[in-house]
């Protein structure tokens, strides 16, 4: 071959979708080790021994081709998306592998599935796209809480969060702001632009997750940012979106006729009912509805919701040469909440380098920088809360006087409390979150061998809020004299940084043609810390003056530190026979300053199995067969978030009479651990048709021992509770992904389906007796209950058997038979845990038109609508507007209905039952997309690259029994004991947006 | 090689950080074993002590106030909802709190008695004084503990095997734990300074203990000597009747014998923010109109009527006794001389001394006097000149209320007299003789295996 005599081919490779020039695409001749790559433009040039020759073009995810170069000199090649991802890269904790060697259980989403998304945080753009993960949205507040469950819930009271981590460094995600707003929260990953997002990975099994050791048991969730690509030209993307928003439903209340008459009939009977003429309550002469009429009816709903503008804009441009690369982004965000006045407005900016300083040496860096403003209003359980109370409120009442003033609590004719005037509680308090996000690392690789590296990365993600907030004296808490008394102002800053330095040593090797082998060895320090303060104060001269500095009396000034650190140790070792036969084994050492003296370091191994059986003799000529892959793993992994200083037993600060002292706080436990989660699993991933149908289905079981746990202890012990490690949870399910492309070519369809079920039980807990959560709640105690034997989530409360015909009163089971009914007749009535939940995502292109339809749903849950307790109170508070149900009250003996007759101060119909308690089960067309690229023969002329105009849309159908305005939200935010309790959430909102891409 | 270098870097670099990482110093809390081992942490220790006592004065105003006919509930929490209707369960969380404050001044108590002996270097007389407040502290826990519960249980340690399982004793027993703990604290108490008002009423002195006595043999019907301790307190020169005014607004004034002490960073409010902020109850109107009557003069203060807050169920009133964070009536205030006269005053006409210089209504005239200053003389409390026995007694009723309505005292002089059944069937259809006592609560019950099938009669 020395002197064999060469010639040379050159051409173009360009993809077959859209006639983009591809940068980067290996060309090789078939049989030989070396060959060229494209430049930016797309072009190769390659020199060929004459004779029989076929060039090999490929590229990750695109379909390789095979060319017979003959006689020509130039030869363009279109590249075809592959519909397998056998070969595409995946990110798995400290490394990276290849699809088709995976062997525990992941899903990947692409981050162009969540283009179409106007969503603002990553966590919930991964609803309904991965199997095994549950994400529920807390409300329809911009910038708020997000529920992320992977695998079912594993602890009682310490975090379900999964760990999230950007490019290597695990970021804070939950509220970093201190004030509360009525059980919705915000969230430090609201303020992550999510068009940076190049793909997620999720963990789910040990295998995958047990390198994370003490902070695995919930998932991991692997976000990679873009970069820019080598030898690829600088590109330049635009794109605009706006729209609008509005929630989903509304509740339907009663007009002032209707609930004038209610109120009539509620009196009616608790006048019939009294033997003495002083009890009578005449309802117009004693004032308790006099004199107010019909003549009033205001819509108090439409008097505090709008429809909301939404707009964002984004810039990104990458690029780069063989040496470096980069990657930069910056958008702004504008979101009108749906309430008055709320409003989230966020800027981002994002940079991320690569350069090679050598074959040897190369650094990196990635930046993200995030600021929000966020105009909270109170919400949900709040007694100011502005769509709770405006729910609530009599309709026969108005916000605005005859001037068109609002009502405010100095005004005689204010409706005092409950009513209150939500409008004003939304426009007068200036509440305002300032929310900043840094997230920052450099890391620098070092290559001692080409098979031996060093990698080590030191980050930092630094999260601060500063919350302003006045309340004027036109305000319930500016008002009120325990608090505000004239004007009420308060101030808070926090902040949480937190310092990572992790360094990673790989090293691979093949011994002979057969035995792969990668070895994996690391060390990680991190360390949080947090600070915070907060001031109020009261009594300002006039509403003019708005800062603290002008209050009369200051008060309530506090701050506070907090830190705790992770050292940890872990490796990897990764091994396969001829592709076929796989195994891998990982563990981490984790030692941590929240466990006890006594457990300071944890130790979290797994070891997982994998054979391709496509490999195998009898399978590898079945042609239809692409992939068949048999796996399983099994493992430990821990939940190390159980709070700082736990285990220590600690005397706090207390005051007496103007001294200060000591007084104790809790009892001390040398032995507090991590929760512990054993985890099993069976996967099959198989691919038809050269990866035109492919599927996976996973089983798993997992147990959660060593719950963190408050002991509760009988107060004669001077405690409420011993923190202590007691209990188990079990989580089993099953999932199944299937992807297909049904058609391919000029018309594409594809189809994603994933499915997935967990049952949650708890196992064991402290004592028999079950534990109770939630909102106390009449007549049974609380809302929610832990047992064992039944799922995390649990209700509680009297069997409702409906409405006596006779006496139009409530029928309870007498569930302990003894004649009466009380507080011992409570029981489980049912759980907040879905049967199943799933996404489907169909995906159409046809000449430049894409079509997108993505539902979701939850099947077999059950809501609470606890709301009702007050807007369907059978008359036991009159002071609250009822739903439109509530014409269907037993009026008379004969009735049949399930609503009980309406009797004013009767607690007994009021229970808490399962007269409040719903199938929550829901279908729901999360998102439609529909998109033009503008031809580029068109767009060539004006030197633009490619234009895609599209209209998009959340949340625009959906298909369910529940009664309330939506059975997606949830209360108590981030609650895993109270989840799928609904008491005047401001339910998700429906986004209409249209928008354009372009790209130069 | 280098790999192995490596990896002894990095196990340097671990454990170099081992201790800034992994076990950082806990930040505004002290560790159990440091809390009580030096003489100087006596005074911290001590303020901790009355930090926990002093939760019993919320919940002692519910018990004796809102179980009573004191009030009507208009607001939206359960456990108010419950004591407007009469229909109280183990789950309420005030008598939660109740029980809770109880058990954590006792908890105090004998943790300072326990690790007090421990420690050397305290001075003698420091030490007597903290043992004497701190067996005050656990005697007036104990007995508000039997009077709400009955009886209840012993707890003398700290010890936390022994606590989780200690079952209940009878009230006889606890009673005469609560005289134990009263007789040593009389001893060993100071007389305080009756100059710096704060101090001498914000702290337990031998007239604290002396007016807690009186209340004990009151309870006890030992009418010689409750009125032999009232009498102490009304011929100290330390104290004397201030306007009611004073009373309604003023903490710590010349009458006032031991309060719970508050500032304004550290204030409750939660009595306050039920009446006057959430108006999650109000005053019912039976206790208006007494407070409003003749007989009651100037004692109306306790209450005010607000006409912008009269509509619906809302009869317009709210309770001036418990002001609000900026106002100086912040205090529970749990003996005061007004108190002592009718204590007196009862033991008296129980004595049947009715007349004369030694009998009741020497006493009554005396807060009835108080009662009508700044009245016109025909607004004035009429002035008893004589009554039978039967009648000084339920004239005594009616003044406890005027002079007394919520401090906390209703509930227990309605049971202890014999008198709960009838008064509070009239007012609530719903009353039950059970309500005589509270239950044990719900989650106590649930914890403590010694207590199962231990509940008071009727819940």
């Amino acid at each position: 071959m020395l002197f064999a005599q060469n010639r040379t081919v050159t051409g173009k490779v360009t993809t077959a979708t859209d006639g983009q020039p591809m940068p980067g695409v290996n060309v090789t001749l078939k049989g030989a080790t070396s060959g060229a790559s494209t430049d930016t433009d797309g072009s190769y040039r390659i020199t060929i021994p004459n004779g029989k020759a076929t060039l090999v073009f490929s590229f990750v995810g695109m379909l390789s081709q095979e060319v017979n170069v003959n006689n020509r000199t130039t030869i363009n090649v279109e590249l075809l998306e592959s519909p397998t991802q056998l070969n595409e890269v995946v990110v798995t904790g400290y490394t990276t592998t290849q699809r088709k060697d995976v062997i525990s259980a992941m899903t990947t989403v692409k981050g162009d599935r969540l283009k179409n998304l106007p969503v603002s945080g990553i966590d919930q753009a991964l609803q309904g796209q991965a199997a095994g993960v549950r994400v529920s949205a807390s409300s329809g507040t911009p910038g708020g809480g997000v529920k992320v469950v992977i695998r079912g819930n594993t602890s009682i009271n310490a975090s379900n969060r999964p760990l999230m981590i950007v490019d290597g460094i695990p970021v804070y995600d939950g509220a970093v702001s201190q004030f509360g707003y009525g059980g919705q929260q915000d969230n430090a990953i609201s303020s992550f632009n999510m068009n940076d997002v190049e793909s997620i990975d999720v963990l789910k099994d040990a295998s995958a997750k047990a390198i994370y050791g003490a902070r695995g048991a919930n998932g991991v969730v692997l976000i990679t940012t873009k970069r820019g690509k080598t030898n690829q030209k600088t590109n330049i993307t635009m794109d605009v979106q706006r729209g609008t928003t509005e929630v989903v439903k509304r509740l339907d209340l009663l007009n002032s006729t209707e609930i004038l008459a209610l109120q009539r009939e509620a009196l009616a009977n608790y006048n019939a009912k009294q033997t003495r003429f002083e009890d009578i309550i005449d309802p117009d002469a004693r004032g308790l509805i006099s004199g107010v009429t019909d003549g009033v009816n205001v819509d108090w709903v439409d008097e505090v919701l709008r429809k909301g503008i939404y707009q964002q804009y984004q810039l990104s441009t990458s690029g780069g040469n063989d040496r470096t690369r980069f990657y930069l982004s910056g958008s702004y965000r504008d979101e009108e909440g749906v309430q008055l006045n709320n409003r989230f407005a966020r800027y981002t900016g994002s940079f991320n380098l690569d350069h090679k300083a050598s074959p040897k040496l190369s650094f990196g860096l990635n930046m993200s920088l995030g600021s929000t403003k966020n105009r909270r209003v109170f919400s949900d359980n709040a007694v100011d809360g502005v769509y709770g109370s405006s729910i609530r409120s009599l309709p026969y009442y108005s916000p605005y006087n005859e001037q068109g003033k609002l009502y405010t609590p100095n005004d005689p004719n204010y409706q005092g409390f409950p009513n209150g005037n939500p409008v004003a509680e939304a426009l007068l308090p200036r509440q305002v979150t300032y929310g900043a996000k840094v997230l920052g690392g450099i890391n620098a690789e070092y290559a001692f061998l080409p098979n031996l590296r060093l990698r080590t990365k030191f980050s930092l993600d630094y999260n601060n809020s500063e919350e302003d907030t006045y309340n004027p004296t036109g305000t319930f808490y500016g008002s009120l004299p325990s608090i505000g008394g004239q004007g009420y102002g308060a101030y808070a800053a926090s902040s949480l940084s937190i310092f990572l330095n992790s360094t990673v040593l790989t090293y691979n090797t093949s011994i002979g043609e057969n035995h792969h082998i990668s070895a994996l060895l690391g060390g990680e320090l991190l360390r949080s810390q947090g600070r915070s303060s907060s001031v109020q104060g009261r009594i300002f001269p006039r509403d003019e003056f708005t800062y603290i500095a002008s209050a009369g009396v200051v008060d309530a000034g506090s701050s506070f530190y907090g830190q705790n650190g992770l050292v940890s140790g872990f490796g990897e070792i990764k091994y396969d026979f001829k592709d076929r036969y796989l195994f891998s084994a990982t563990a981490r050492y984790d030692g941590s300053s929240r466990f006890g003296q006594d457990r300071k370091f944890g130790f979290f191994p797994s070891a997982s199995l994998g054979w391709r059986l496509k490999e195998e003799n009898f399978l590898k000529d079945v042609e239809f067969l692409e992939d068949l892959k048999l796996r399983a793993s099994y493992g430990f992994t821990g939940n190390e978030r159980i709070g700082n200083f736990q285990f220590l037993g600690t005397w706090g600060a207390t005051t007496y009479n103007g001294s200060s002292g000591v007084g104790p706080s809790s009892l001390s436990n040398p032995n507090l651990q991590w929760e512990r989660t054993r985890e099993a699993n069976i996967g099959l991933d198989v691919a038809f048709w050269k990866g035109r149908l492919s599927f996976t289905a996973e089983v798993y079981d997992n147990v959660t021992d060593a719950l963190l746990f408050a002991e509760p202890l009988p107060a004669t012990t001077g405690f409420g509770a011993l923190q202590g490690n007691i209990g188990s949870i079990s989580n089993r399910g099953a999932e199944f992904t299937l992807r297909s492309v049904n058609f391919d070519g000029a018309f594409r369809w594809t189809t994603d389906l994933n499915l997935s079920r967990n049952d949650n039980k708890v196992v064991e807990l402290a004592s028999e007796q079950p534990l109770f959560r939630g909102f106390t709640a009449a007549g049974v105690g609380a809302t929610n209950v832990i047992k064992v034997g039944e799922p995390l989530g649990t209700f509680w409360g009297l069997k409702y058997l409906g409405v006596d015909v006779a006496t139009g009163d409530a029928l309870y089971e007498d569930f302990n038979g003894d004649g009466r009914i009380t507080t011992d007749d409570a029981q489980v009535i049912g759980n907040a845990q879905p049967k199943l939940i799933g996404g489907l995502t169909n995906n159409f292109s046809w000449k430049g038109i894409d079509v997108s339809a993505f539902l979701q749903f939850s099947y077999g849950n059950k809501v609470m609508n606890y709301g009702n307790s007050f807007l369907l109170n059978p008359g036991t508070d009159l002071r609250v507007n009822q739903t439109r149900a509530a014409l269907r009250r037993w009026q008379k003996p004969g009735d049949v209905t399930d609503v009980p007759r309406y009797e004013y101060n009767n607690g007994f119909n009021s229970y808490s039952s399962s007269r409040l308690l719903e199938d929550g089960s829901y279908l729901r067309l999360k998102n439609v997309a529909i998109g033009y690229t503008l031809p580029s023969k068109w767009t060539s002329k004006v030197k633009l690259g490619t234009v895609r105009v599209y209209a998009t849309g959340t949340n625009l159908w959906t298909l369910t029994r529940y009664s309330g305005a939506d059975p997606e939200v949830s209360t108590l935010d981030g609650s895993t004991t109270a989840q799928g309790l609904d008491f005047f959430t401001l339910p998700q909102v429906k986004t209409l947006v249209g928008g354009v891409t372009v790209n130069f | 090689m280098k790999r192995f270098s490596y990896a002894i870097l990095i196990t340097t670099l671990l454990s170099a950080c081992n201790t800034v990482i992994l076990d950082p110093p806990p930040v505004d809390l002290l560790i159990d074993d440091i809390v009580f081992t030096r003489a100087s942490d006596l005074p911290s220790v001590r303020i901790g002590l009355y930090a926990a006592a002093r939760n019993l004065g919320s919940p002692t105003v519910q018990a004796g106030d809102f179980t009573a006919d004191h009030i009507i509930h208009l607001g939206t929490f359960t456990d108010y909802r419950e004591f407007g209707t009469k229909q109280i369960t183990p789950a309420n969380g005030v008598v939660g709190a109740l029980w809770g404050s109880i058990f954590r001044t006792i908890y105090m108590t004998n943790f300072i008695l326990e690790r007090l002996p421990t420690i050397s270097g305290v001075r003698a007389d420091d030490a007597k004084e903290l043992t004497a407040e701190a067996k005050f502290l656990r005697g007036y826990a104990n007995f508000i503990g039997a009077y709400s519960f009955g009886g209840i249980p012993k707890v003398t340690t700290t010890t936390l095997a022994t606590n989780r399982t200690v079952t209940r004793a009878s009230k006889e027993e606890i009673l005469a734990s609560v005289l134990e703990d009263y007789k040593a604290a009389l001893a060993d108490l100071p007389n305080g300074d009756p100059q710096d008002r704060n101090i001498y009423a914000g702290y337990a002195t031998k007239n604290a203990v002396r007016a807690a006595l009186a209340r004990y043999y009151l309870y006890q019907k030992n009418w010689v000597e409750a009125e032999a301790n009232a009498t102490l307190l009304i011929n100290s020169a330390n104290y004397s009747l201030v306007t009611f005014n004073e009373v309604v607004t003023r903490d710590y004034n010349q009458e006032s014998i031991f309060e719970f002490g508050y500032t304004l960073n550290d204030y409750a409010g939660d009595i306050n923010n039920y009446f006057v902020g959430r108006r999650e109850v109000v005053p019912s109107n039976q206790v208006v109109v007494a407070l409003v009557s003749r007989e009651s003069g100037n004692r109306s203060q306790t209450i005010d009527f607000e006409f912008d807050k009269q509509r619906g169920n809302d009869n317009g009133w709210t309770l001036k006794k418990y002001g609000t964070a900026d106002e100086s009536n912040r205090n529970f205030v749990i003996f005061r001389l007004g108190e002592m006269y009718l204590i007196r005053a009862e033991a008296r006409a129980q004595q049947g001394k009715i007349t004369g210089s030694t009998g009741a209504i020497v006493d009554i005239n005396r807060l009835r006097t108080r009662a009508g200053v700044g009245l016109a003389a025909n607004l004035q409390p009429p002035l008893l000149t004589t009554a039978t026995q039967n009648e000084m007694i339920s004239i005594i009723e009616r003044e406890r209320v005027y002079e007394l309505a919520f401090e906390g005292h209703r509930w227990y002089d309605l049971v202890r007299t014999g008198r709960a059944q009838a008064v509070m069937s009239a007012f609530s259809a719903n009353w039950n003789q059970k309500y005589e006592l509270w239950p044990i609560p719900q989650s106590e019950i649930q914890r403590n295996p010694s207590l199962a099938g231990q509940q008071n009669p009727g819940y």
